[in-house]
């Protein structure tokens, strides 16, 4: 490691410069090296969403049969499950109909919603950066990922947004 | 800049392709869901003589299937999406995510010349090989970003 104030070759991951005393711990962090980077490492996550984008949310005690319902009149592929506060509390996906409901109960459609989302899921708030979702998504498998404020939904964030996203930006470089 | 660049040179063959699951157009949604559960995945390719008929999703269970109240002993044919819009090994990594988007696809088929199917290609391979043009940005994240370290560590 090079300090940067006067050129003394130090350890790698040195905390200060042996020579000089110069602080060498944010020479570590990484810098971005390009719009993409850039963007992943200070936008944060609500440049995804439309302003006026709201959740789907829908509440623990309603059936099967409304979420499916309300699943295809919103055309999304997630439903945010939230209490009496508006906090989120699960989430209830395509994939929990297919690995948990569909071919498992004959008569699926008066069962709660709660028996079969997700509850706890990973969430990011609005000031996470880019990186923090991508990192959550690629990491947990996600397709869907909630944007939290104080536990109140405000949006969610899916794996085609961040797609569009960083084509858009290369297009426009 | 390195990654746009990449997204028009790299070909589709180039990303590690999902193994293709095959359903028969005969056989039932209840088979279907069985091995897509089996298999973990969120889509199948209906195929007759290896070549590819329709493909069957999570989506087309749920709009399909569930919503109507069908049993899931009907045909795999009767709720899958025909003909669906597919990639060539050799076409860009840009074009199928263009595919992609226009349509509001999270799978293609990636097929050979001989309209045989080769493997899946979904939305969550493509970000993954996005990600990896960025490893330092994206992996060398703390699990909370917002704590910093007041001292470095062990002092």
């Amino acid at each position: 490691m090079i300090c940067p104030n006067c050129g003394h070759d130090n350890l790698p991951g040195s905390e200060h410069c042996d020579s000089c005393l110069q602080d060498l711990t944010q020479l570590d962090q990484p810098t971005a090296q390009n719009r993409v980077e850039r963007s992943l490492m200070e936008d944060h996550v609500s440049t995804l969403g439309h302003p006026e984008r709201r959740p789907v949310t829908i509440r623990p005690e309603m059936s099967i049969r409304q979420a499916i319902d309300l699943m295809l009149a919103e055309n999304v592929g997630a439903l945010l499950v939230v209490d009496d506060s508006g906090k989120l509390i699960g989430i209830l996906t395509e994939r929990d109909m297919l690995l948990k409901i569909a071919g498992i109960y004959g008569d699926y459609e008066q069962l709660f919603v709660s028996d079969f989302m997700t509850p706890d899921p990973v969430t990011v708030t609005v000031d996470h950066s880019l990186a923090f979702a991508v990192h959550k998504m690629d990491i947990g498998d996600l397709r869907h990922l909630p944007v939290v404020d104080d536990g109140i939904p405000k949006d969610v964030i899916s794996v085609r947004d961040m797609l569009h996203h960083i084509t858009r930006l290369c297009k426009e470089s | 800049m390195e990654l746009a660049k990449n997204l028009m040179i790299d070909s589709v063959s180039r990303l590690p392709l999902g193994a293709p699951r095959y359903v028969a157009p005969h056989q039932s949604v209840a088979e279907a869901v069985a091995l897509m559960r089996q298999e973990r995945v969120g889509c199948l390719l209906v195929c007759q003589d290896e070549q590819v008929a329709g493909i069957f999703t999570e989506r087309d269970l749920l709009r399909r299937v569930m919503a109507k109240g069908q049993p899931l002993t009907i045909n795999v044919s009767e709720c899958m999406t025909p003909s669906p819009v597919v990639v060539h090994p050799k076409e860009s990594v840009a074009s199928a995510i263009r595919k992609m988007s226009e349509g509001g696809y999270r799978h293609l088929p990636v097929v050979d010349e001989a309209g045989k199917a080769i493997g899946i290609l979904s939305a969550r391979r493509i970000m993954h090989y996005l990600v990896e043009h960025f490893p330092a940005t994206v992996y060398n994240l703390p699990p909370d970003p917002k704590v910093v370290p007041q001292s470095p560590e062990g002092a």
